[in-house]
């Protein structure tokens, strides 16, 4: 693990802002990105990990991982919407219906997970730390382009080992990307990811627009997740709905899809699939 | 690949109350993940007061409702009288076992009043094993209370029964319906469900 | 027709071969017992029955009725035990009927071995065979594959090996019929308390049944009350079918002492 590590401890994205000499110092200063983690003794722990935790394919395995969400984040000319479910299942068990899937990072740095939430928790606690450790540093705060390589690096060192972790946001404008465990990174202005992410792109792409106003945009963010809670069986619960703008971001309330699924239909008319006829 | 018990997904439940009974089912087709429609229910009635929840493989419960209407259709005709739920029960019974080798993918869960007008619940697996129960079918912890019940009061007990359950699990849900079925009348209610 | 019907079997073996896992039927995962005493056969049985890891039934019936002298105790798969016996108890009937005399416990014994041996196994039934006829008292184990045994103490299932060890201690050649009832009921006890896959109540049987006799997992009344108030659950929609309205939905219509019978039935139809 240790030579995978220093294999890619090296200097990596040289357009980012920062001088050679600058990223040299930056990587020394920082601590090896390498946290030690505990591996099972066996040839292929990637592998090993999935024959034990893959319930789909098998759904005797014996460690169930909490699964399945549907989360997205897209930039309008007001900022960025950041809006998740909050469901948690562990097979076809819901585990819970309260998870906060969007982790502050800082007051203008959000990340949301999907995937492992174990891995994606600590992978983004991490990243809050280094991203302050950044500021003390340099008395300046991280850019989200540097803050979201710092976690794909991480994530790409580790590559192949079954993470799953995302997140986005914004300063110097904002900024959105996306991050995988496969190590990919992407900048754009609209990302839905989970087991629902299907749903929440029908949604969006119907309606979204650039110049969307601060309440539509809301709406918007709001109305695709209650779209994907509606289909997916692995989304549901409570809509965690932030608002990023320039001077920091904004949350618009962990509300239950209960009352603005019936909210929804009786006063648009939408979901007439839902009736109330009795044969 | 998943157990076909659990590519479709659905709940149904049934208890016994004071001169009555009460049967109820989730709402909810799903593939897998996906939720194909909200509005397939999984009780079948076969005469007045006999009733046939079934949950499983959602072709088998099609399949299997349609093939007991067709026996029952045929009883009706041969003894010109309406079938019992205890001899509808032994019919699901001896259907489901004639498969042995090669069974439906189905829980049945029978509910009805007899002509004695005394509550019968009974539950199966696929095979056909009957599992006759004094006071419900279908998971959760036993109360004597409930054998107490009066119609109103089995309503609420077996909704919350149903509609907790469901919001635990991911393949189920999506509204519900109850029938309390009573000597002289039948009451089917459609429950407000969480549409997650 | 009688017999199986195997028209779902390719399809099933077909999903079986993606990987599909078969449906896990209810087993008893039992203790059954039996032992002789002089002048006759007592067998018992714990009252459990699981499916997986789940009580499927708290209060089951192990003690199958063959014929008024003989009864059998069954474990393994709850369905073929069940069926298995009603199938060899109608049968013996008939025998009985068409020679005229009590049946056997060796015929019983016989009809069961030769009916299992033939599915080789895949009816999962492991029986106890008990019963007293014009030769005496008898006592038979039949397993799934065919094979039997004679034995003056028998047990099988899950806990028999709980069960045995209560018959290693305590039989002896000459019991008292009280005897014999205690000293099974304590073998079924020990299974019960012992054995994960047994548990509940102890059914006994001689010539007649003692269903529950003993019961030593009362459950206690609750002390609290947990009804929910009514107006809990939210209702969309109700519709109410009252007896004289029913026939509208499912048709019957009685058929008058003679004469009517020409009214043509009118056939349900799923909506």
């Amino acid at each position: 693990m240790d030579t995978l590590v220093a294999q890619y401890s090296r200097p990596s994205g040289e357009q980012e802002g920062y001088s050679q000499d600058e990223q040299q110092e930056l990587l020394q200063l920082t601590p090896p990105l390498s946290l030690k983690f505990a591996l099972p003794p066996i040839a292929q722990p990637s592998s090993w990990l999935r024959a034990m935790t893959d319930d789909y394919s098998n759904p005797n395995c014996p460690i169930k991982i909490a699964h399945g969400t549907t989360t997205l984040a897209f930039r309008f000319q007001g900022g960025i919407i950041v809006a998740t479910d909050s469901r948690a299942t562990a097979g076809n068990w819901i585990a819970s219906q309260t998870v906060k899937k969007v982790i502050e990072i800082n007051n203008c740095l959000l990340g949301t997970m999907a995937g492992g939430a174990a891995d994606c928790q600590y992978w983004l606690a991490y990243l809050g730390m280094q991203c302050r450790l950044h500021e003390l540093r340099h008395k300046r705060r991280i850019s989200v382009a540097a803050a979201s390589k710092i976690l794909a690096n991480l994530v790409y060192s580790y590559k192949g080992m079954g993470n799953n972790v995302r997140r986005r946001n914004p300063q110097e404008g904002p900024a959105l990307y996306y991050i995988d465990s496969d190590g990919t990174r992407l900048s754009g202005n609209l990302f839905c990811v989970g087991s629902g992410q299907t749903f929440a792109y029908g949604v969006l792409d119907a309606q979204y627009s650039y110049d969307l106003s601060e309440e539509d945009a809301l709406d918007l963010g709001r109305r695709s997740i209650l779209a994907a809670t509606h289909r997916d069986a692995y989304s549901g619960g409570y809509i965690n709905l932030y608002h990023v703008k320039e001077s920091g971001w904004v949350k618009h309330g962990f509300s239950d899809t209960n009352p603005i699924f019936w909210k929804t239909k009786l006063e648009k008319g939408e979901f007439s699939n839902v009736t109330s006829e009795l044969e | 690949m998943s157990s076909p018990f659990s590519i479709n997904g659905g709940a149904c439940v049934a208890m016994t109350g004071k001169d009555c009974v009460a049967i109820a089912c989730d709402l909810r087709l799903g593939l897998q993940a996906l939720t194909i429609s909200n509005n397939f229910p999984k009780i079948f009635s076969y005469s007045p007061s006999v009733y046939l929840g079934l949950t499983g493989l959602a072709t088998d419960v099609s399949t299997v409702a349609d093939l007991f209407r067709y026996k029952v259709n045929m009883y009706r005709l041969r003894e010109e009288r309406q079938i019992a739920p205890r001899t509808f029960a032994n019919l699901v019974s001896s259907s489901l076992y004639e498969r042995r080798f090669g069974p439906y993918f189905v829980s049945p869960v029978v509910a009805g009043i007899d002509d004695g007008g005394k509550p019968f619940i009974c539950g199966f697996d696929s095979i056909g094993c009957i599992d006759f129960a004094k006071d419900f079918i279908v998971s959760g912890t036993a109360s004597d209370q409930l054998l107490g019940l009066g119609p109103e009061d089995l309503f609420e007990t077996i909704s919350q029964a149903l509609l907790n359950a469901v919001d635990r699990d991911a393949l189920s849900g999506w509204g519900a319906h109850v029938y309390i079925i009573e000597k002289d009348k039948v009451t089917k209610r459609l429950l407000k469900g969480r549409q997650d | 027709m009688p017999g199986f019907d195997f028209s779902n079997h390719n399809r099933n073996a077909a999903l079986h071969a993606q990987g599909v896992p078969l449906p896990k039927a209810t087993s008893t995962g039992t203790t059954i017992v039996g032992c002789l005493y002089d002048g006759g056969v007592v067998i018992a049985a714990d009252t459990r029955a699981t499916s997986g890891p789940i009580v499927a039934d708290k209060n089951c019936e192990k003690l199958h009725y063959i014929s008024p002298q003989i009864w059998c105790a069954g474990a393994g798969t709850a369905a073929d035990t069940e069926f298995t016996t009603a199938l060899i108890s109608s049968n013996l009937e008939l025998h009985a009927l068409s020679t005229g005399r009590a049946p056997r416990v060796v015929t019983c014994m016989t009809l069961l071995k030769q009916h299992l041996f033939r599915y080789q196994g895949h009816i999962g039934a492991y029986l106890v065979v008990a019963g007293v006829d014009p030769t005496g008292a008898h006592l038979f184990t039949v397993h799934a594959h065919g094979s039997t045994d004679k034995l003056p103490y028998v047990t099988m299932g899950s806990g028999s090996l709980a069960a045995m060890s209560v018959f290693e201690t305590s039989w002896k050649r000459s019991l008292s019929r009280d005897d014999a009832v205690k000293l099974c009921a304590d073998a079924i006890q020990a299974g019960i308390f012992n054995d994960l896959g047994s548990g509940s109540n102890v059914d006994v049987a001689k010539t007649t049944l003692m269903r529950n006799y003993i019961t030593p997992n009362v459950r206690e009344k609750k002390q609290r009350n947990y009804r929910f108030e009514r107006g809990t659950t939210a209702v969309l929609a109700e519709k109410v079918i009252k007896r004289e309205e029913i026939s509208k939905y499912v048709t019957v219509h009685e058929l008058g002492e003679e004469g009517v019978a020409g009214a043509a039935e009118k056939m349900d139809v799923d909506p």
